[in-house]
């Protein structure tokens, strides 16, 4: 079991704002990594734009969840796992670590941050902890305190999308996605 | 055109593995398009990376001339052979015929069993599953199985022979840690993993404790593995070979051969303590990660062995 | 658990012109790249795309002769055949080569002897099957070596108990079989074991139930069936899942699959060979199945 990425994400009126993130990308071959960081990245994004606030959701990407928690105030956090890493443990992850980020980082900042002038250290180390989900949290603990039922499951990105809307189209208009990401995508996708 | 470019290639991806030994990983590059004027071979820190837009120039060349060759239609001397095959099965790891002009290679001297254990190793580090690439390598391991050890004239008898269990102590190692890698980098790799049990079989002939250390060396790796069932085949494997080497209980006579070289002795604590462990480590991973069909399917079979044993 | 979700515009209805249009499409781009990756299987390329088309009625459309060319190219002098010319000879291959032939009723266009030599040759003492001369045993090999020499009537030329012997070895504590002895069972080596035991008559020594069962647990609920306990599915659709990349391979163990279930657009097909029922009569081969 593996978490890849977590990163907090501020959910503006129209768009989302990516506010730090951390990644363990080592399971990956080494010259796909930075292309599996940006879409990593995208999808996190992409993920708080579609979630409504208040709202816990996982969604299903060929072999990775992505499990999203966006607060009524606007601030999310998503973990990207893969289907083997224990639910209800990454909600925990989110909920602590987006406690913690209100704490430490004033909201002023939220909108318009970015995360190399947001002064919050704390995501790698909880990335590392939660790799192994038995040592980092007492999880039957939790159990309690989370209503499953609550939680939206989402079988493919596609049913994030509006009508009409492809996921093609908008990794190909993405600004953020480099062209070698943008090749990645393409022959990642003919071989699932 | 194409023959000057694919040449240049070829000859940069052996310069680049002649050069630096400790390459661990080779890989595409996701790369639509050449950039003028550089090679496709990429190398940083110890991964060798080739640009992707090259392959469908390279691959189709490299695969005729060997092709040709095999029908004595062209003549590759040996260095030609030995570049042109380890270009050919690092972009496409089945082509069984490769892997057999690799065999000849390694037969006639040209190229040693270790240097094609380790173009095995990159090449599963790219297509962990690779099922030729799997089969080459139990050849290459037979192969310097049955080479004769060099005769040194100095050597006792005694130095000789642990000098040879050092070094198949070394080999051991080296092969669990290819399947490890591979089972990481492919989930539930059945080929990973028969080959894992392959290497025992041959390399520890009933040799109890490398069994153990097995044993103990996977149970954090199928902690964190719930789903992997080839992973969980393999303890179970691990448990079957040690309670037939530990001594089946007297008047139960095993199906086969058992793993034990020696007369067995019976070792009844230990066999208890490897059931009750198992059963405690099982009932503790079925609790922490609900819903996994692995573990149960994992639990029914170490009651089948108690049951049986 | 690891499933598909199948989505509602899903084709429902069965495109038989269609899969043969693709198949027939599939032999004529030679010079695709595609084509030279998955040149090291071409043999058993053919004998899949040709056993599709034959179960759908268009065997036809193939150009017969061509084919029978290329088999006779792929014989080496040791009497195997290879996957292409040039390609090295493989248990693999003779199988497929020699399905073909029976196919199209021409096994007298080849050295028959010399299969059969081959074959033989590769047999170990313990009964197993190395796959070529290098030495590789694998149960997928025992079945290739006896489907081959039963479609030739010759299955007396080996020690059939031997064979049965190792193979049985193979079996697990769930009623499935691996690679080798000790090794995980697996969908695909079940199938070539169980094919092996219905070829030499000894379906009474696999534990029925057992394995029935386990072969049930495969099925998870889009109604697609996984090759070992939490891999991923596949769907018999005509890629291995939906959205997947389609292949003569899925398309073949597709309307295989289709023809089993009772699909009455398709030829009946041989469970055991995979081949259309109607050759096998010809032949008068017919596998034992458990009733
Ligand atoms: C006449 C016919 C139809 C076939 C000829 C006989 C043969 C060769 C059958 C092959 C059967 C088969 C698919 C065997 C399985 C091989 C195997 C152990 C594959 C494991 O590979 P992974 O990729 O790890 O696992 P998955 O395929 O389960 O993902």
């Amino acid at each position: 079991m593996k978490l890849y990425s977590l990163s907090v994400i501020y959910k503006g009126a129209t768009k989302s704002n990516l506010l730090k993130a951390a990644y363990d990308l080592s399971s990956f071959s080494f010259f796909q990594r930075s292309s599996v960081q940006e879409f990593m990245t995208f999808t996190s994004a992409l993920i708080v734009e579609r979630t409504s606030q208040g709202t816990r959701a996982s969604v299903k990407e060929q072999e990775y969840l992505c499990h999203v928690y966006v607060r009524n105030d606007n601030l999310g956090a998503v973990v990207i796992a893969d289907t083997e890493y224990p639910q209800r443990v990454c909600f925990t992850l989110l909920d602590k670590v987006l406690d913690e980020f209100s704490r430490q980082v004033d909201s002023i900042e939220w909108p318009s941050g970015s995360p190399e002038k947001i002064n919050y250290k704390a995501l790698d180390i909880h990335l590392s902890k939660y790799q192994n989900p038995r040592e980092a949290d007492a999880m039957t603990k939790v159990q309690a305190e989370l209503d499953e039922t609550k939680i939206i499951l989402h079988n493919t990105m596609e049913s994030l999308l509006e009508r009409g809307e492809k996921l093609d189209d908008l990794v190909a208009k993405s600004e953020h996605l480099g062209n070698q990401s943008k090749a990645f995508y393409k022959t990642a996708r003919k071989q699932n | 055109e194409v023959d000057v470019l694919v040449q240049r290639v070829v000859r940069d991806l052996s310069t680049a593995l002649n050069r630096n030994r400790n390459i661990d990983e080779i890989g595409l590059i996701p790369c639509p398009e050449a950039r003028y004027n550089r090679s496709p071979i990429v190398m940083v820190e110890n991964k060798l990376g080739v640009e992707s837009w090259c392959v469908k120039f390279l691959l189709p060349y490299v695969h005729n001339k060997l092709l040709l060759y095999r029908q004595r239609r062209l003549w590759l001397d040996r260095q030609a052979l030995v570049d042109i095959t380890c270009t050919l099965l690092l972009l496409n790891p089945d082509l069984t015929t490769a892997w057999n002009v690799r065999k000849e290679l390694v037969e006639s001297g040209a190229v040693s069993p270790e240097r094609d254990l380790y173009l095995g190793k990159l090449a599963l580090s790219k297509s962990p599953k690779s099922p030729e690439t799997w089969i080459h390598r139990r050849w290459v391991l037979l192969h310097l199985l049955q080479k004769a050890p060099p005769a040194d004239q100095n050597q006792t008898d005694a130095e000789r022979s642990r000098h040879l269990s050092e070094q198949l102590a070394q080999t051991l190692q080296q092969e669990m840690k290819v399947c490890a890698d591979a089972a990481c980098r492919y989930p539930s790799n059945y080929n990973a993993w028969s080959h894992r049990i392959w290497v025992l079989q041959r390399l520890a002939k009933g040799n109890v404790k490398v069994y153990l250390d097995e044993l103990a060396s996977m149970r954090p790796w199928v902690s964190t593995h719930v789903s992997d069932h080839s992973g969980f085949h393999y303890r179970q494997f691990l448990l079957q070979e040690l309670t037939g080497a530990l001594g089946p209980p007297a008047g139960c006579s095993s199906n086969g051969e058992r793993s034990g070289g020696e007369a067995p002795q019976r070792d009844l604590p230990t066999i208890l303590q490897l059931f009750c462990r198992e059963m405690e480590l099982c009932s503790d991973l079925i609790q922490s990660f609900p819903g996994h069909e692995t573990l149960w399917s994992h639990r029914r079979h170490v009651f089948f062995l108690w049951h049986r044993w | 658990i690891k499933d598909v979700i199948l989505k509602p515009d899903a084709p429902s209805a069965l495109l038989l012109d269609k899969h043969a249009d693709y198949i027939a499409a599939y032999g004529s781009k030679k010079d695709d790249y595609e084509y030279t990756l998955s040149e090291y299987l071409r043999m058993s390329g053919i004998y899949w795309g040709l056993t599709v088309m034959d179960l759908m009625g268009q065997l036809h459309r193939m150009n017969l002769q061509e084919i029978i060319d290329f088999i006779k190219a792929c014989q080496h002098d040791c009497g195997g055949f290879s996957a292409s010319i040039g390609h090295d000879p493989h248990l693999l291959y003779t199988l497929s080569a020699v399905q073909i032939l029976c196919l199209y009723d021409s096994v007298d266009a080849i050295d028959l002897d010399k299969v059969v030599e081959y074959v033989k040759g590769l047999q170990q003492e313990d009964g197993s099957f190395a796959g070529d001369k290098w030495g590789e045993i694998d149960t997928r090999f025992s079945f290739c070596a006896v489907a081959t020499l039963a479609l030739l009537g010759k299955l007396d030329m080996i020690n059939v108990d031997k064979a049965v012997e190792f193979v049985l070895s193979c079996m697990n504590f769930d009623g499935g079989f691996g690679c080798r002895p000790g090794s995980e069972s697996h969908a695909g080596q079940i199938y070539c074991c169980t094919g092996f035991l219905s070829l030499t008559g000894q379906l009474h020594q696999l534990n029925a139930d057992l394995l029935g069962w386990w072969l049930c647990e495969r099925q998870l609920p889009s109604g697609g069936l996984n090759g070992r306990p939490e891999k991923d599915e596949e769907t018999g659709g005509f890629a291995d899942r939906p959205g997947d990349m389609v292949d003569p391979f899925h398309t073949l163990f597709g309307v295989a699959g289709l023809s089993l279930l009772g699909e009455e657009q398709v030829k009946a097909v041989n469970p055991v060979l995979c081949m259309p029922e109607d050759v096998l009569q010809r032949i008068g081969l017919q596998p034992d199945l458990l009733s």
